[in-house]
């Protein structure tokens, strides 16, 4: 909210997925790079979607770049998602095969999907794949090259340079609605890079993958944003083991200390400023709050001067498993003190998401994110994300941003409650009573055949 | 052969022209009750004008203006200069008045004309009937209007039939044309006083472009007219409910926030036949309902044993309970019936004044910093969800635009919870440390830890 780090004009920011426009090679083209050719993808996903109030397809395209021989593609969390329900590959030679998912981590807008091997064998298909480069040594002007499919137009390459190693942004919708970025730094390039690129390698003159392309501000010329290499093969490795990323959460929202030290009697570049701490998280919960300043985590210093520092300490304290207890050092007016915080799991605000057929109704769970985001006293709930006009749900009165509490006597307690009270309408359509809250106002609806 | 159907016209004619000559001299003389309101509201910039029109109550020089004629966020001491004029009459021709306060249970606002003012003016309870009577369908109405200041407030004749007459939760006539300007009175054929013209009755219309295909529906309210009255009998019982303060205390509070109607659908389905009942969404913390014992979802169903009437549209029943509510003295009893699950409770609810609002408490403007911070108020709490136990800090009532602290990032109505690091508890704590920056000409900058939607963030605001 007040944090201007947090409000950065990322809204402005596209997601590179979708279809028509070409830029031409011009690169005198190394035997690395013709391999790294041959190991991009174009991805199409074919997935549901419960907007409307029903379970409906949708589809788009986008780029990956295969990282093994046992056939790892890795793309964006915005290409595929778990909500993909046919993802298919086509190979630089232009065949296609089925994919499946391995896991997603949109905090990285990175996914990893697997090729269907056995189709590969049975039609003695071949595939190349790439390597990772150092996205650490990388230096503003160096000549890196985009590769995927913008707009549908397979295979296209363009080239740029890096213009700037260490780009901040966060947003907190910016995958699909689910928040990303928070910790990781983004490359910035000028390479054109279009609706379609997504997951597709920004690589260097030796064809190693450097980032993954993902995003560009909407209106403006060239300003592209990948995720770093280091920070894919850390999650890739992740990835692979889990097929999904388990971080810890403590609840503090940092801000920058630059132009406050001098308030709080700071030498320079010594601690992270805090400038809110979730109500009822681990950190709350410790007695941290918003003006504290954060100056050691297990006696490791951090410097939080700058946005582009947040994100590595952001990380540095997700990075611990879940349930561990940090030693944060933390100074409040003219005193230093040690607290004792254990990490809970970190869970994204938007939560499993289904569709009500017979109601009419899309509902999300309501996550422990939201509910403390929206002040709401406990994650009892559904949110309804959509209604269809002229079903029972939409009769009822229900709307758009209601959230669901009771169902007849029955606390919403989980997703799978609202699902068994919906079967149970499906098999013997009565009608049922639904309490629902809508900015702290307590409403009934009668949902009925 | 054509005579008699020309005598039978004029027969028809003669008697509607002496009535139409009846009912000009009837709306002449009811004139004198009504007169135009000229004020000016000052916030920490601005100076604003406003004019609303007011009905003369009483021959004291009483006089009442609709709910809406003044804004619920301004406080009494922002209101200044009450000009009254009369209709038709030259501008410069002008009494002043004294703003006398707002009624709660009515929304009215009392204003008293200065004695040398009050010469000619007749209350609009000498144009009372003998009886109360409700308008019949169909019935003719008048009423006054007046144009604006540069006509001199000139006064027109409006005329129209009452189209149907509905509970919501005052009675309330609909016409079939506009019969009044807002807070005027209206008569009937007779000259007999039938109730105050009350705005906010939109029409629906669909607006077509020449661009855009199609059609665009559209709610439109006219402002300076209405086309509804409430009936005299919600009127005439009180006009003696003037405020014997400016802020119109007492003010009778329950504590039962967020009433919401229960649809017939629902009530049947909780076997309320046909009753209307109010569902609580939340019980404020330490008000007379929590101490009474109501719990949340509790749906209320009767006050006093009376079963809440199921009025039309189903949001007005919540205005009824709410006008029950402010009828009442802090200190009376008020029995409630509510259904508990499907248990039926009855609540001995012990009214109480309600808790200060913050057009109330304390507030000041600091110019050189431009921001007006005020007392932390309970409503303040509820709207923050923050408890009584941690209320503390002020309210920035004011931001001044294009300044150090809109660029620092602080919002109107940010809570502000430390300033340079020294946790506020009170107002007075706030006014002292904000007068000391103020006056501190060497100090370069300040630091706010400001609260919005449950969020907090250090603000750095630069003096220099």
């Amino acid at each position: 909210m007040l944090s201007t780090v947090r409000s950065i004009a990322l809204r402005a920011l596209f997601l590179l997925l979708g279809l028509a426009a070409v830029t031409p090679l011009t690169a005198a083209a190394s035997r690395g790079f013709n391999q790294l050719l041959d190991a991009v993808v174009r991805i199409d996903v074919r997935e549901v979607a419960f907007e409307d109030g029903s379970r409906r397809f949708t589809g788009g395209v986008g780029s990956g770049v295969i990282l093994d021989a046992e056939g790892l593609i890795l793309t964006n969390a915005h290409v595929a998602s778990p909500r993909a329900v046919e993802i298919s590959v086509t190979l630089a030679n232009l065949e296609r095969v089925g994919a499946t998912l391995v896991g997603w981590d949109h905090w990285t807008d990175l996914a990893l999907l697997r090729l269907d091997l056995d189709e590969i064998k049975r039609r003695g298909l071949k595939f190349s794949h790439a390597k990772f480069g150092d996205s650490d040594r990388l230096s503003p002007g160096q000549t890196v090259f985009a590769v995927g499919t913008p707009h549908g137009l397979t295979r296209t390459v363009t080239r740029g340079i890096i213009s700037n190693n260490r780009r901040y942004f966060e947003d907190n919708t910016g995958v699909r609605g689910y928040e990303t970025g928070s910790f990781n730094t983004w490359l910035q390039t000028d390479a054109a890079i279009n609706p379609g690129n997504s997951g597709g390698p920004l690589v260097n003159e030796k064809g190693d993958v450097v980032g993954i392309n993902s995003r560009g501000y909407v209106g403006a010329d060239n300003l592209g944003f990948a995720i770093p290499a280091n920070t894919a093969r850390r999650i890739v490795g992740e990835l692979t083991r889990a097929g999904t990323v388990t971080r810890s959460y403590i609840g503090l929202v940092p801000g920058v200390l630059r132009d406050l030290e001098n308030f709080y009697s700071l030498e320079l570049n010594t601690g992270m400023l805090i400038n809110s701490v979730d109500p009822g998280s681990p950190a709350a919960r410790a007695g941290l709050r918003g003006g504290d300043i954060l100056l050691a985590i297990n006696g490791n210093k951090v410097d939080g001067r700058f946005p582009e520092q947040l994100p590595p300490i952001q990380n540095q304290i997700a990075s611990q498993p879940v349930g561990s207890a940090l030693r944060l050092s933390v100074k409040r007016g003219t005193q230093t003190a040690d607290y004792e915080v254990v990490t809970e799991q970190l869970v994204s605000r938007v939560g499993e998401e289904w569709a009500l057929d017979k109601w009419g109704l899309s509902v999300r769970k309501v996550s422990r994110t939201y509910a403390r985001e929206n002040q709401l006293p406990d994650d009892t709930g559904v949110l309804v994300i959509g209604v269809q006009p002229g079903f029972p749900a939409a009769v009822a009165g229900l709307s758009r941003g209601d959230i669901i509490t009771k169902i007849n006597d029955t606390p919403v307690a989980s997703l799978e409650s609202v699902k068994t009270a919906h079967a149970a309408y499906e098999t013997a359509p009565a009608a049922v009573l639904v309490e629902a809250r809508r900015n702290f106002r307590v409403s009934l609806y009668v949902v009925k055949p | 052969m054509k005579s008699p159907s020309v005598f039978l016209a004029i027969l028809l004619i003669l008697p509607a022209f002496a009535r139409a000559a009846d009912v000009a001299e009837l709306w002449r003389e009811r004139l004198k009750s009504v007169v135009a309101v000229e004020f000016f509201t000052e916030t920490e910039l601005d100076r604003r004008l406003s004019f609303a029109f007011a009905t003369v109550v009483d021959d004291q020089g009483t006089i009442i203006l609709p709910a809406a004629a003044i804004s619920g966020r301004a406080t009494p001491a922002q209101l200044k200069d009450f000009r009254i004029y009369r209709p038709g009459e030259p501008a410069s021709n002008f009494s002043v008045g004294e703003y006398l306060g707002q009624d709660l249970y009515t929304g009215w606002h009392f204003l008293r004309i200065e004695e040398k003012g009050r010469a000619g003016l007749v209350p609009v309870t000498a144009f009372a009937g003998a009886t109360a009577t409700a308008p019949l369908i169909a019935e003719e109405i008048f009423g006054i209007g007046l144009r604006k200041k540069d006509e001199d407030f000139a006064p027109y004749f409006l005329t129209g039939r009452v189209a149907i007459v509905q509970t919501i939760p005052q009675r309330t006539a609909v016409t079939t044309l506009e019969i009044a300007s807002p807070g005027l009175p209206v008569f009937t054929r007779d000259g007999v006083f039938a109730g105050l013209g009350t705005a906010g009755f939109g029409q629906s219309y669909v607006m077509f472009s020449e661009r855009t295909r199609g059609g665009q529906g559209v709610v439109l309210v006219n402002s300076d007219e209405c086309a509804a009255f409430l009936l005299a009998d919600e009127i005439l019982p009180h006009l003696g409910r003037i405020p014997t303060n400016v802020l119109g205390r007492p003010a009778p509070w329950l504590g039962a926030n967020g009433l919401e109607p229960v649809d017939p659908e629902v009530a049947k389905f909780l076997k309320l036949e046909s009753r209307a009942g109010l569902v609580v969404s939340e019980v404020l913390e330490g008000s007379p309902a929590e101490k009474a014992g109501m719990k949340e979802r509790d749906i209320l169903l009767e006050v006093d044993g009376v079963p809440l009437p199921r009025l039309k549209p189903d949001g007005a029943v919540v205005g009824h309970v709410e006008r029950e509510i402010d009828r009442r003295a802090p200190g009376e009893v008020m029995k409630v019936g509510v259904l508990r699950g499907s248990e039926r409770v009855t609540l001995d609810v012990v009214l109480e004044d309600s808790p200060p609002s913050p057009r109330e408490v304390e507030r000041k403007y600091f110019e050189q910093l431009g921001l007006t911070v005020r007392a932390f108020t309970y409503a303040d709490g509820v709207n923050r969800r923050v408890k009584v136990a941690d209320h503390a800090g002020v309210i920035a009532h004011f931001v001044k635009p294009s300044t150090a602290l809109t660029t620092a990032g602080l919002r109107t109505d940010d809570w502000i919870k430390e300033i340079d690091g020294q946790e506020i508890k009170t107002f007075q704590d706030a006014a002292a440390k904000l007068a000391a920056i103020e006056q501190d000409t060497a100090k370069t900058e300040y630091v706010l830890l400001a609260s919005r939607g449950g969020e907090t963030a250090v603000l750095r605001v630069k003096l220099k």
